[in-house]
């Protein structure tokens, strides 16, 4: 709990910033935006906390949303399949990819950076190859099945909770209960801290690290779902570039170590609504687009810098107090 | 080591899958024609169609084309160019993404090639012949758009992919001018970070989205979040009308908002009917590429009577309301295939 009191913070200090700014960042529509942005780029930011928590790495996550992203239009609009089959067809093609990363990383013994980096290049590149280039898109037909993204739950008549957000809070909790709560989460935790100790003890850490990747590529792939079906247009080059950055920086800044055996999720969406509460901030301050990267960075890094003096300055008093 | 026999297979087989996807691409004819390279700026369903009249002209003029997309605006190009070049192609047709800092590059295409450029100028290159669009005159036909459609004046946002590039920042100016009924001087720019006040209609801001749809998309909702009253929202770039659209239809401000579009994207032209959205202002990609093409070929043969005196081939743009939208979308269709 103490890891995320920094993090949660800064969200804290952001909001209130901006909402002091700028009244009509507090609106009911403006929230409700906010929450969407965080819930789709929250979804991802789990999967990726796994694969680090594990001590890894995945790169390949913003590729594999535009890979899953135009997949899912070209099966459901070009080749006319129902939307269960079509969604059943998605979730194997991320789970396989997942699998894929696991095999090569512990059994063929490569580096996760390497594995998910040729992930990244080449999932990009058959989504462009497969697509022609050509922007995909659901047209009019699936406004019904689009609610699953752009729809909400009415609290009153001006506020709804976004169905993205619903889906994340299920994702959330069931992977807070699995981390915390489960053998196998307490394993992750384990063979992230220490692997060679993890598998002494009798974990078969193979399985565990594959299981890793697998749920980051599935989160993923449930994210490239939501992401398409928000936009409704999908570009195959630039569809979901980078955004492996935004989810590895939520679990960082949410309390992951990029040295693998720690993290938490709530920290990690926590993280992610930083990082999405910012980038309206910007806009809604009507701050220059040319700054964004630029304010972001900085935010996050005085941030950290704030989280670590205070962090040490809890140690220095506590070991004071023992001296004593 | 166990293992040993199964990571050599496991590595036949990725790289099998890997070699798969290069077979069956079409091949190159005879060595005697002249090859020619068309490079865009980047990767868009535009440049899909424009790649179809090149193709279409390269057929026609009996040459090779060779058309390349950069994923990653001028470094992309300045590979993909000397990639061409290292061939030894006879000529380039290029829209170049930052023509005032690439001339270095289009310099030494001029030097090993014949060098054009299309959809965006670099005037102060050494190119023959542009070919495309005045696209500030294009701007301030968006501009009249808006205009016919909220005669009164109001509030506006404007929504552009990237700025820096000519063709994106002329057609931006040229909104504005008309906005705020300027004389027509294309030289002329306004900051991004300023509002600009004229008589009738306020421009609030200029949005950057750097090509990423979902960020255009969450752009448009802050500009409805910040400016609760905002009359008139227009989308430069081709996916920046249907992002706004979906903002304003979720917002539920249908009603309140006049949106101007430019370039055809099928949702753009569907709200066009429907009536959600005011009209567009489209280019005509095919004609670019197979003008382009067209003269490459010619030059490439000695015949310099294809160029003419201004060295601009005007493909001019077009006004798409609700009255032409229907033909115009059978056109585009036909165009691409459909």
């Amino acid at each position: 709990m103490k890891k995320i009191l920094g993090i949660t913070g800064l969200l804290v200090a952001v909001f209130v910033f901006t909402a002091a700014l700028e009244p009509n960042f507090l609106t009911a529509y403006n929230l409700q935006n906010t929450l969407r942005w965080t819930a789709l780029f929250g979804i991802i930011s789990i999967g990726a906390a796994f694969v680090i928590i594990t001590g890894g790495i995945d790169l390949s996550t913003g590729s594999v949303v535009g890979l899953i992203g135009v997949l899912l239009p070209m099966l459901l609009v070009g080749q006319g399949w129902s939307i269960p089959l079509a969604l059943a067809a998605v979730v194997v093609v991320s789970l396989i990819l997942g699998l894929l990363h696991g095999v090569l990383v512990t059994k063929v013994n490569l580096q996760p950076f390497v594995v998910t980096l040729c992930g990244l290049l080449f999932y990009r590149g058959i989504a462009r190859w497969i697509t022609g280039d050509a922007t995909q898109g659901f047209g009019t037909a699936f406004e019904g099945f689009r609610q699953l993204a752009i729809g909400r739950i009415p609290l009153t008549d001006s506020f709804g909770v976004p169905m993205p957000f619903v889906v994340l809070v299920v994702l959330a909790v069931l992977a807070g209960l699995f981390l915390n709560y489960t053998v196998w989460g307490r394993y992750m935790m384990a063979l992230g801290h220490n692997e060679e100790a993890a598998r002494f003890s009798g974990i078969n850490t193979d399985r565990m690290v594959i299981l890793a990747y697998v749920i980051g590529t599935v989160t993923a792939g449930i994210g490239g779902v939501l992401f398409a079906l928000d936009v409704n247009s999908v570009q195959p080059a630039v569809h979901g570039n980078f955004y492996e950055l935004y989810a590895i920086a939520a679990a960082v800044l949410g309390g992951c170590s990029l040295r693998g055996g720690e993290g938490s999720i709530l920290g990690v969406v926590i993280g992610a609504a930083v990082l999405r509460v910012l980038y309206n901030a910007i806009n809604i301050l009507g701050i220059p687009t040319q700054l964004e990267f630029a304010i972001i960075g900085a935010v996050i890094l005085l941030g950290v810098m704030a989280d670590e003096l205070v962090k040490r300055f809890v140690v220095a008093r506590s070991a004071a107090r023992e001296v004593v | 080591m166990r293992l040993f026999k199964h990571e050599i297979l496991l590595i036949i087989l990725i790289a099998g899958t890997l070699t798969l996807g290069g077979c069956g691409q079409k091949q190159d004819g005879a060595a005697d024609r002249p090859t020619v390279g068309f490079v865009t700026n980047g990767i868009a369903s535009f440049w899909v169609i424009a790649d179809k009249g090149a193709n279409d002209a390269a057929e026609e003029f009996d040459v090779n084309v060779e058309v390349m997309m950069p994923s990653d605006g001028p470094a992309g190009q300045r590979r993909l160019v000397q990639d061409l070049l290292a061939r030894g192609v006879d000529g380039i047709a290029i829209s170049p993404s930052d023509p005032k800092n690439q001339g270095g590059l289009l310099d030494e295409i001029a030097a090993n090639a014949d060098l054009i450029t299309h959809d965006s100028d670099a005037p102060e290159s050494s190119r023959l012949v542009y070919v495309g669009m005045d696209n500030y005159e294009a701007g301030r036909m968006c501009g009249r758009l808006l205009k016919k459609a909220m005669p009164d004046g109001g509030s506006v946002v404007l929504f552009i992919g990237l700025l820096g590039q000519l063709n994106a920042d002329l057609r931006r100016q040229g909104v504005i001018d008309e906005l705020l009924d300027r004389s027509h001087d294309s030289s002329r720019r306004d900051p991004v970070d300023q509002v600009i006040e004229g008589d009738k209609y306020t421009i609030l801001d200029t949005r950057v989205d750097q090509f990423d749809f979902a960020r255009a998309k969450g752009q448009a909702e802050d500009a409805l979040a910040r400016y609760p009253d905002l009359d008139a929202m227009i989308g430069l770039f081709v996916y920046n009308p249907p992002q706004i659209l979906e903002a304003v239809r979720e917002a539920g401000k249908l009603d309140q908002i006049t949106i101007v579009g430019f370039d055809e994207d099928d949702d753009t032209l569907q709200a066009i009917k429907d009536g959600t959205v005011v009209g567009t202002v489209v280019q005509n990609p095919y004609r670019y590429g197979y003008e382009s093409v067209r003269v490459l070929a010619a030059l490439a043969r000695g015949d310099r009577s294809v160029l003419p005196e201004s060295k601009f081939i005007d493909i001019p743009a077009r006004e798409i309301t609700a009255e032409n939208v229907d033909a115009f979308w059978a056109e585009l269709k036909q165009l691409v295939g459909e």
